[in-house]
């Protein structure tokens, strides 16, 4: 899979993810979205995210400079991992109450192969200049109460941009 | 120290107008509104707290979330009584207000004064339950007011959809019982989250029981007028000490019973004693004996043995009292019953050198052992009860002093009288 995205110049955009600003709505409080996207935390499978009211998620990743998604790798469990996901692009202040009054920049479909780590391809041409993610699942494979995901990786490239959180004060002394 | 954006939603129905929590049911809840803005604000400086109301022409947006709190309590002022409470849309526009806060990292909280019947159906307050807390949002809920139409059953109904994690609380608040907003600043709304518990919650629970104990002539609402949140530690040592004088007071006074019931039995000639056993109850020496021998003492024996323990402190006690009478009078007395007695002696002493004319040696050793004075002082002062600086004491040692110089002149005279 590394040589996979090695060889399209796609790198894991774990590094590009703005953590403070991002944000889950239906997680369980002791299961969130750091077992899923945290570098380490998504290796475990014993770590994570889980729905809490129903089976929706809904996530929302900003980054900290503007990236173009190439993929997502998703794991999960067979019975209750994500099965519809739509995913916005630049989309803020997203809620489940209006989750349905925009068009999805892609929405994907997912086997239960797809779920063991293999990378789905997005609509490339839809994710060029993608300062936030959300990705909203709307129901699981099994159709239970509880959706739950063990990994979540965001690979693309980032668009030759400053970083401006990179940028240090050079001092004289 | 959560980083939180509230929104809290006032019930400004025409139910409000009601009297029966001091001054209006209106101004109580403003009262608590502006607790509650200062409390989240000052628990941490980038909280946000928003303002709404349920009723008059719809549900209104007063404030959006904002961490200014003289904006906050501004809009509270010319606030319009009217209408029915509209709690569903309210909520929901509570809701929406929180999805648009400025920081993510804030969560997310609704502050929800339901002060008048609750019109929507449980079922439909459920929902909304639910809708909160997919959307992570946690829901205070203060009931007063009105009581009937199974509204606390609806709103636990709504609270129970909400809570996840312990994250939510619903306060009861009955009429006339207490200040709203006093019931609020001791309830888990102020305190629930644990680290929610600021330090302005504290120092707020203090000046509002002080401002309380003296509204109220001290009663503060606390059991010893300590805010038992404010120093725990305080709180649990006088609740303990307070547990201990209670058992130490009852065992002493079963005891007292028991004696009682005994001396009754054993007939006419012990009530005296049972009025001394009685009296010695009274005095501080027997509890703390009680306290000492713990609560199990009363098997017969060690009865018998504490009875003869307290006769025998009566004894003693009337005996020093007697002592104690004796020393009052020789405290006034006792420096010129000493000085006659010392004067007495003296005197012998004196009269048998005048009548030797001259001096036999024990009594001149006995004067020369007087004559020294400072030797004399620091007896007197080794004895005790005896003061060497009392003036009686001096006079003697002076008349004494006095004599021997004499004496020795005369002796002068006689040795002179034999030279020439």
């Amino acid at each position: 899979m590394a040589a996979v995205v090695a060889a399209r110049h796609q790198i894991d955009l774990v590094e590009c993810i703005d953590w403070v600003g991002v944000e889950c709505l239906n997680e369980k409080s002791d299961r969130t979205f750091i077992n899923v996207l945290k570098q380490g935390y998504r290796d475990d499978n014993g770590l994570q995210l889980e729905s809490d009211t129903d089976e929706q998620l809904l996530i929302y990743i900003p980054f900290n400079q503007v990236v173009k998604l190439h993929s997502l790798i998703i794991r999960a469990p067979a019975e209750e991992g994500p099965k519809t996901v739509k995913l916005f692009a630049n989309r803020q202040n997203m809620g489940f109450g209006n989750v349905g009054d925009f068009p999805p920049s892609d929405v994907l479909t997912l086997t239960p192969e797809q779920l063991q780590g293999k990378p789905v391809l997005l609509k490339y041409v839809k994710f060029q200049h993608v300062r936030s993610l959300t990705v909203f699942i709307e129901d699981n494979q099994s159709g239970a109460e509880e959706t739950k995901v063990q990994k979540l990786a965001i690979v693309g490239s980032t668009v030759e941009t400053t970083n401006m959180s990179e940028l240090k004060k050079v001092g004289n002394s | 120290m959560v980083l939180e954006a509230t929104m809290i939603c006032i019930d400004n129905s025409e139910w409000m107008r009601n009297g029966d929590y001091a001054p209006t049911r209106f101004q109580a809840q403003a009262d608590a509104v502006n607790l509650i803005c200062g409390a989240k604000t000052q628990s941490n400086p980038e909280n946000t707290v928003g303002v709404l109301t349920l009723a008059g022409k719809g549900v209104r947006v007063l404030v959006t979330p904002t961490s200014d709190l003289g904006k906050i309590l501004s809009c509270m002022h010319g606030l319009d009584i009217g209408g029915e409470m509209n709690l569903t849309s309210g909520v929901q526009v509570a809701q929406l207000a929180l999805k648009h806060r400025q920081n993510k990292h804030q969560r997310q909280r609704i502050v929800l004064f339901a002060g008048s019947p609750v019109a929507s159906d449980k079922k439909t307050l459920e929902t909304i339950g639910k809708k909160l807390r997919k959307t992570n949002i946690a829901l205070d809920i203060v009931s007063f007011g009105e009581e009937d139409d199974n509204k606390s059953e609806k709103l636990d109904a709504l609270l129970s959809a909400v809570i996840s994690n312990e994250n939510s609380h619903i306060v009861h608040v009955p009429p006339g019982q207490a200040i709203l907003s006093d019931v609020l600043i001791s309830s888990s709304i102020f305190t629930g989250d644990g680290e929610g518990g600021s330090g302005f919650a504290a120092a707020a629970a203090a000046g509002a029981a002080a401002a309380a104990a003296a509204a109220a002539g001290g009663a503060g609402g606390f059991e010893f007028g300590v805010d038992p949140n404010l120093d725990p530690e305080l709180a649990l040592a006088l609740r303990v000490s307070m547990e201990e004088e209670r058992a130490r007071q009852e065992a002493a006074a079963k005891r007292a019973a028991d004696e009682a019931s005994k001396n009754q039995t054993e007939g006419g000639e012990s009530s005296g004693q049972g009025g001394d056993v009685a009296m010695m109850d009274a005095s501080p020496v027997v509890p703390v004996a009680a306290a000492d021998k713990g609560p199990d003492f009363m098997d017969e024996e060690s009865a018998l043995l504490e009875q003869a323990l307290k006769m025998s402190m009566a004894e003693s006690a009337a005996a020093a009292a007697a002592q104690g009478a004796g020393d009052v009078t020789m405290g006034d007395g006792m420096s010129e019953d000493l000085a006659l007695a010392l004067q007495m002696s003296m005197q012998e002493a004196a009269a048998a050198a005048a009548a030797g004319g001259t001096t036999t040696p024990a009594s001149s050793d006995m004067s020369r052992v007087l004559g020294d004075q400072s030797f004399v002082s620091s007896v007197l002062a080794s004895l005790p009860g005896v003061d060497p600086n009392d003036p009686s004491v001096r006079d003697v040692l002076a008349s004494f002093q006095q004599e021997e110089e004499q004496r020795k002149n005369d002796a002068k005279g006689k040795d002179t009288e034999k030279q020439g």
